[in-house]
């Protein structure tokens, strides 16, 4: 089956609870990594826009890797680093135009949104269904 | 699929695959300073040599450096049989007399007993241990800007003629995935210096933050197809750009809708 991870901004209230299940969820010996996922002031009054990495068709991250550490998950669609590959060079970091790919200082590695392998943390802990992990269906093309 | 046995553990594995890597899936813990998943193998640490054996080799064993070794069926492996901690343990005195310093071969030689070296310790400034990391990752890079030079003794890693090398375009590749932080740099004002290059960071046109040298962003912008203007903001900007676009049209739902 094919999931799509939907967000939607208009039901967001800035609870920071998506930052919670991504860091301790992708946490490294225990010390929490930093969140790929984070609310941002939206503009207008108590509007938040949950940012996290939009898993570009045509990605930049992927484009600007030279050691191919940044491959498509075929399964999740989501583009994943492979840390034990990844260079350090910051190349995905300064290219991607949605700023989604993310240095952790205190790991000293990059990281980014990976959809947790195809069942998002996030997703199961936001209380208001800003951000979904749903089935879609896929329509088959039609003959011609 | 074949199998070999590592530790007394039978294992499955692919025909070829180098044994370091089954090693470090079946997470046993041997001790490497020159292998970088992102690049051949090169057999130069010699830490990770473990003790490889067949029923029909009547007894014998070899020892081999896991990282360069393929696994073939039959294969008995032995990742810390005396011998091989033996080896490990004269290999890691010496690493401790060619660079005192390095947290990383400290910490090594100390897993290994080794807590101060039997040999003459090398002068300060000459500490490099030609795991070849840095050069193997700048040539996969494509830059090729650094290489080993010299023979025995003399041997070190440098830049062309030991001038500011043309290639480089400051990705600091090399230096961040040095096993012993041997290689230095500078970074402050805007600016970083590395091989006795200096370079100009791309600051953030919002906010001032750089994250990498014009000339990397340049290079990938031309030879990877992306646009400029890509590498003008930080990451941060960037996000909070995201935020406000998407917030426009959030609020724009969540008016049609109330
Ligand atoms: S990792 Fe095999 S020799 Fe260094």
């Amino acid at each position: 089956m094919n999931f799509r991870f939907i967000v939607k901004p208009e039901l967001c209230i800035g609870c920071r609870s998506c930052e919670l299940a991504c860091s301790f969820t992708h946490a490294i010996e225990n010390v929490r990594s930093l969140t790929r996922i984070s609310p941002i002031d939206g503009g207008f009054k108590d509007l938040w826009v949950p940012v996290t990495c939009l898993q570009c068709d045509d990605a930049a991250c992927i484009k600007s890797c030279l050691v191919d550490a940044l491959k498509r998950n075929p399964v999740t669609g989501a583009v994943e680093l492979n840390q034990e590959v990844c260079v350090n060079c910051m190349a995905c970091v300064a290219a991607c135009p949605f700023g989604c790919a993310i240095l952790d200082t205190q790991h000293d590695m990059v990281v980014k949104c990976d959809l947790c392998g195809g069942d998002p943390a996030c997703a199961h802990f936001c209380p208001t269904k800003a951000l979904e992990w749903k089935p879609i269906e896929v329509k088959k093309k039609q003959a011609v | 699929m074949i199998h070999i046995t590592i530790n007394g553990k039978v294992v499955e594995c692919k025909d070829g695959e180098m044994l370091l890597s089954v090693i470090r899936r079946e997470r046993i813990d041997v001790p490497t300073l020159c292998h970088h998943e992102a690049v051949e193998p090169s057999g130069a640490c010699r830490l990770c040599t473990v003790e490889v054996t067949k029923p029909e080799w009547d007894g014998w064993c070899d020892y081999v450096t896991s990282c360069l070794y393929p696994a073939k069926d039959g294969l008995i492996v032995n990742t810390h049989a005396p011998k091989v901690n033996e080896l490990r343990k004269s290999i890691l005195d010496m690493y401790l007399a060619r660079h005192p310093k390095s947290l990383k071969i400290k910490q090594l030689a100390a897993d290994y007993g080794v807590l101060a070296t039997s040999l003459e310790t090398v002068v300060d400034g000459n500490n490099c241990i030609l795991c070849t990391i840095c050069t193997r990752i700048c040539d996969h890079m494509g830059f090729s800007a650094i290489s080993t030079v010299g023979r025995g003794h003399g041997k070190e890693v440098a830049p062309p003629l030991d001038m500011a090398p043309a290639d480089c375009v400051g990705c600091l590749a090399c230096a961040k995935n040095c096993p012993t932080d041997y290689i230095e740099y500078e970074t402050g004002n805007g600016r970083l210096k590395i091989w006795n290059k200096e370079f100009e960071m791309v600051a953030c046109t919002v906010c001032g933050k750089t994250t990498v040298t014009k000339e990397f962003a340049e290079h990938l912008s031309q030879q990877r197809d992306i646009p400029f203007e890509y590498f003008e903001k930080c990451d941060e900007c960037h996000r909070k750009e995201l935020s406000a676009t998407m917030g426009k049209i959030a609020n724009w739902e969540r008016e049609v809708r109330s």
